[in-house]
């Protein structure tokens, strides 16, 4: 009984986790509910478990909620790895601001100081402020759209 | 010679090769915009030396955010036409004209270059028939009938350019870029191009288990769209 009631409840906060997620990624939110409730259901009717894992060739009902535990760590795996990218994909954007706000026009003889590294310092006081492109404004009212509903 | 055609190079540690591309495009009149990719070789400082504008990624980012942040440059700098030239060496700045006149030909907005309706030199086998599988690949997910579909030399218009977007910052961009291209409904032809492989430019090119990766970035963009 103890068993159960622990599982329930960490089966519960993935079904509130998949609930959060929903809005970000849909398609992870939803193989998450799905397995998280097949793992609810389960743990309170063992014996149906056993009958699926006989079914589907697992063998024993205990391995088979083993099995969905392992597959909702793999989806929250997935789920880290896209947030991941998501994160990227902002810090490129972050990136790109600062390369384009830096651009070195054409080298400039004899200005170099020793040891200077990167060329985008040769020419910061002719740089003249760059049109954003038509997407990169589509892009920030998307997001900052996103970031409101969110 | 188009006044308004700019030619990006995106280089990471390009140092060996960078000066001799950028010298050979300027000495045939285009403007050149290298995105130096986060480089630790001086590859910037080779490339403006060699007369190119050079916008440098505070980190590596890889290709596609380069070739991206290269394409953001051109067309704040009022581009009508823009070339993706690899940095490596291993396109021929003759057959710029080409794909440009393709362009005006066909009425297309990408001219996109081939090497299998070209020429290759030192491909090795098995690149050759990572190329062929990629092709397949890119029609069943794209429906674009190409015989060349990873090939950095292309040629775009300012309205082909604008229309799309590259999220995918490493090798999947050249997939990325052939799924944006059919996503826009626009005018498409393929040139026969020239790709001369060296010992260099097959050791700083993809490998083999690369696709694995480009898959693998391809399916989790699908997924966080």
């Amino acid at each position: 009984m103890i068993a159960q009631v622990i599982f329930s409840l960490l089966l519960c906060s993935v079904l509130l986790y998949a609930w959060t997620e929903y809005r970000r990624s849909p398609v992870v939110a939803l193989l998450s509910f799905v397995v998280a409730a097949a793992g609810v259901y389960f743990v309170w009717v063992p014996a149906h478990s056993t009958r699926l894992a006989e079914f589907v060739g697992i063998g024993r009902g205990v391995d088979l909620v083993l099995y969905t535990w392992v597959a909702i760590s793999l989806i929250v795996l997935l789920n880290l790895h896209l947030k991941l990218r998501t994160q990227l994909e902002l810090i490129t954007v972050l990136a790109r601001k600062i390369a384009l706000a830096n651009v070195n026009v054409r080298p400039v003889e004899g200005r170099r100081e020793p040891g200077a590294t990167s060329v985008s310092t040769l020419n910061d006081a002719r740089t003249s402020p760059r049109k954003p492109h038509p997407a990169e404004l589509d892009e920030g009212r998307s997001r900052r759209k996103r970031d409101r509903s969110a | 010679m188009h006044p308004k055609l700019w030619v990006i190079c995106a280089a990471y540690n390009e140092a060996p090769a960078i000066g001799r591309v950028v010298t050979e495009l300027r000495r045939a009149g285009y403007k050149v915009v290298v995105v130096d990719d986060g480089s630790t070789d001086g590859t910037g400082q080779i490339a403006a030396a060699a007369g190119a504008t050079v916008v440098v990624q505070p980190i590596n980012l890889g290709q596609g955010a380069a070739l991206q942040t290269g394409i953001d440059y051109a067309l704040s700098q009022d581009a009508d036409i823009l070339v993706t030239f690899d940095a490596d060496g291993q396109h021929r700045v003759s057959d710029i004209p080409r794909l440009v006149d393709a362009l005006g030909r066909e009425r297309a907005d990408f001219a996109l270059g081939s090497r299998f309706l070209g020429q290759s030199y030192n491909l090795p086998a098995l690149r050759r028939w990572v190329l062929h599988a990629a092709t397949v690949f890119t029609r069943l997910t794209t429906g674009l009938r190409l015989t060349d579909s990873h090939n950095g030399l292309r040629a775009l218009t300012r309205q082909g350019a604008a229309a799309i977007r590259l999220r995918q910052n490493r090798m999947a961009h050249a997939s990325e870029i052939l799924a944006e291209i059919a996503r826009s409904g626009r005018r498409y032809v393929e040139v026969p191009v020239t790709i001369e492989y060296t010992a260099y430019s097959l050791a700083k090119g993809q490998r083999i288990g690369d696709s694995v990766m480009i898959l693998r970035d391809l399916f989790a963009q699908e997924l966080s769209r």
